[in-house]
């Protein structure tokens, strides 16, 4: 379900024609505008040190197919699945068949890739990368989610805006990531138990 | 629409959530804390700069309500006057026309464009022109810009010809060297011939290197290259490669993290001049070691093996990427045009209808590859 045009979207309408022309100063406020999008949505699905050069590439489809984009307020939306597609590329191309593993169950290589790359300031980051290796392994929708809201650092009415899901999808995608995420996380196998009482759960 | 369910849910969570939702609200110091950590991997890269571009046709210098007529033809009678009087100051000088082409800017070295040596300073950007040629030598690098075009970074010992810079069809001719293209023209109209192919850009980026002998390489990192020659064609993925021999044309592409086995089977079967008991040898292993993203690989070879193995690439490729329902046996083994593009299209790769217009709109465009 796709949310209404929010005001922000006849803007992006009006910068993505401009862009069309040729206008390369409209398309880089675009990408001001959406690029953490783009970086959460890789995010979600490579490892951390290929999102940066990914994101770029994103954007770079994005410019060359410009003109095939239909609904111009739809910028995000498109974008987004641009960068899903991008993402499966990678995996197409670089992760040999027999190493694909189940979601939660990603190779030692993997891992230590990710690690060496989540190294970014120079201190030890391995619970961050122990947490975002958990939203990973959530399903689709709410790691996507999780990650635009936990790591991306945006509002839901942000999400919501620059993806196109409506605000109630949202909504529920965060509350239901963080129960899961909660889960996983959680020292105590037994607080992951079904029919537990969801104001318990809440915390 | 909302279950009763979803109602009571999304009500909880407008109660419990605004921290979670909006940042507003009673901080939840448990999603503080993930944020303090996960923060670390936001985006924090400055805005690239894109490439330039053709100028736009929006007035910028004004604002967007004042009325376009009567500022065109404020600029109309000023431009006419500014014509008249170059026309009465410059008498008969000729006037100097922009000629279509290729901004050139020398890397390293001294590149050559036609007989004219690049150096530093202003010595260091030139045009190439239609017709003309740019060369470098073992220590030389250049960078070939147009706005409307794309970018190509000429790597050393490489020697290229502008054949055409129309606006539909941008063509050159790579006779030796390497190049790394970054094309954002509209796919199809990027055209590189070399000895042996013609490669079509429908993608973004890829490197096409070609040695003396005329055998070439096709490498792609973004979107999809096509790679042609007298009705031989193969389709290149980022992440895969493709070679092309003179008179053979273009192989078959493979992704380059294939293992060398199934490589140096594929090249023996696309290029050697093998029996057919070898040939069926080199064609038994390329199916033995395909994995699921081969179908790459096995898709080509459905046109390219003999009549009596078509069914062995069928049944190979079936097994890693089954076709779509309207895809039958008996018209893969016929060749049915129709039946391979839906199959193609179920690969996730690309939708070759883009091939098929612009193959379309080539024919009588674009003549053959010369061939050494």
């Amino acid at each position: 379900m796709r949310e209404q045009f929010a005001p922000g979207v006849s803007e992006d309408a009006m910068l993505v024609s401009d862009a069309r022309t040729g206008d390369r100063v409209a398309f880089g406020r675009l990408y001001d505008r959406y690029a953490r999008m783009v970086h959460g949505v890789l995010l979600a699905r490579v490892p951390v040190g290929e999102v940066d050069d990914l994101v770029q590439d994103v954007f770079l489809l994005a410019l060359r197919r410009l003109s095939t984009l239909r609904e111009t307020g739809s910028f995000g939306a498109w974008l987004a699945v641009i960068a899903r597609n991008l993402a499966n590329d990678y995996h197409r191309r670089s992760v040999p068949e027999d190493q694909l593993a189940p979601q939660g169950q990603r190779t030692d290589d993997t891992n230590e890739r990710e690690i060496e790359h989540g190294n970014i300031s120079g201190v030890d980051q391995s619970p961050a990368v122990a947490i975002l290796d958990a939203i990973r392994a959530l399903p689709d929708a709410y790691r996507e989610t999780l990650i635009l809201r936990l790591v991306e650092g945006m509002t839901g009415p942000e999400i919501a805006a620059r993806t196109g899901l409506t605000h109630g999808s949202v909504r529920v995608n965060l509350h239901r990531g963080m129960q899961q995420l909660r889960a996983k996380l959680s020292p105590n196998p037994s607080e992951d138990r079904p029919g537990k009482n969801r104001s318990e759960q809440e915390m | 629409m909302a279950t009763g369910n979803n109602r009571t849910e999304n009500e909880l969570l407008a109660r419990n959530n605004d921290y979670l939702w909006d940042g507003s609200g009673e901080p939840d110091p448990e999603i503080q804390s993930l944020e303090a950590l996960l923060g670390k991997f936001r985006h924090d890269r400055p805005t690239p700069v894109f490439p330039e571009s053709v100028p736009v046709r929006r007035w910028t210098l004004f604002p967007r309500r004042v009325r376009l007529f009567p500022v065109l033809v404020t600029t109309a009678a000023v431009v006419v006057t500014i014509a008249v009087v170059t026309f009465l100051v410059q008498g008969r000088k000729p006037v100097p026309t922009i000629v279509a082409g290729w901004n050139v800017s020398r890397v390293a070295g001294s590149p050559r464009i036609g007989p004219k040596t690049m150096g530093g300073g202003e010595e260091g950007v030139g045009r190439l022109g239609v017709g003309q040629m740019l060369e470098t030598d073992s220590q030389s690098r250049a960078s070939l810009q147009a706005d409307d075009t794309g970018q190509i970074e000429v790597d050393p010992s490489t020697r290229l010809r502008l054949l055409t810079m129309g606006a539909g069809l941008k063509r050159i001719a790579l006779d030796r060297g390497t190049i790394h293209t970054y094309i954002w023209a509209p796919a199809g109209q990027f055209v590189v011939d070399t000895p042996s192919a013609m490669t079509v850009d429908l993608g973004c980026a890829y490197t096409l290197q070609v040695d003396d002998s005329g055998v070439g390489l096709v490498r792609t990192s973004l979107g999809w290259v096509g790679f042609k020659l007298n009705g031989r064609e193969s389709f290149i993925p980022a992440g895969a490669a493709c070679a092309t021999r003179p008179k053979v044309g273009p192989g078959t592409p493979y992704f380059e993290d294939a293992s060398s086995v199934f490589r140096a089977a594929l090249t023996r079967f696309d290029f050697e001049d093998s029996t057919s008991q070898q040939r069926a040898g080199d064609l038994a292993i390329v199916l033995g070691e395909s994995r699921k993203q081969d179908a790459l690989t096995l898709w080509h070879l459905l046109a390219r093996v003999d009549e009596g193995q078509r069914g062995l690439v069928y049944d190979r490729l079936r097994g890693v990427a089954p076709p779509p329902a309207s895809v039958t046996k008996e018209g893969i083994l016929r060749l049915d045009e129709t039946m391979l593009d839906l199959w193609w299209n179920a690969l996730g790769f690309d939708d070759i209808s883009v091939w098929r217009h612009w193959e379309r709109s080539w024919s009588g465009a674009a003549a053959p590859v010369r061939e050494k």
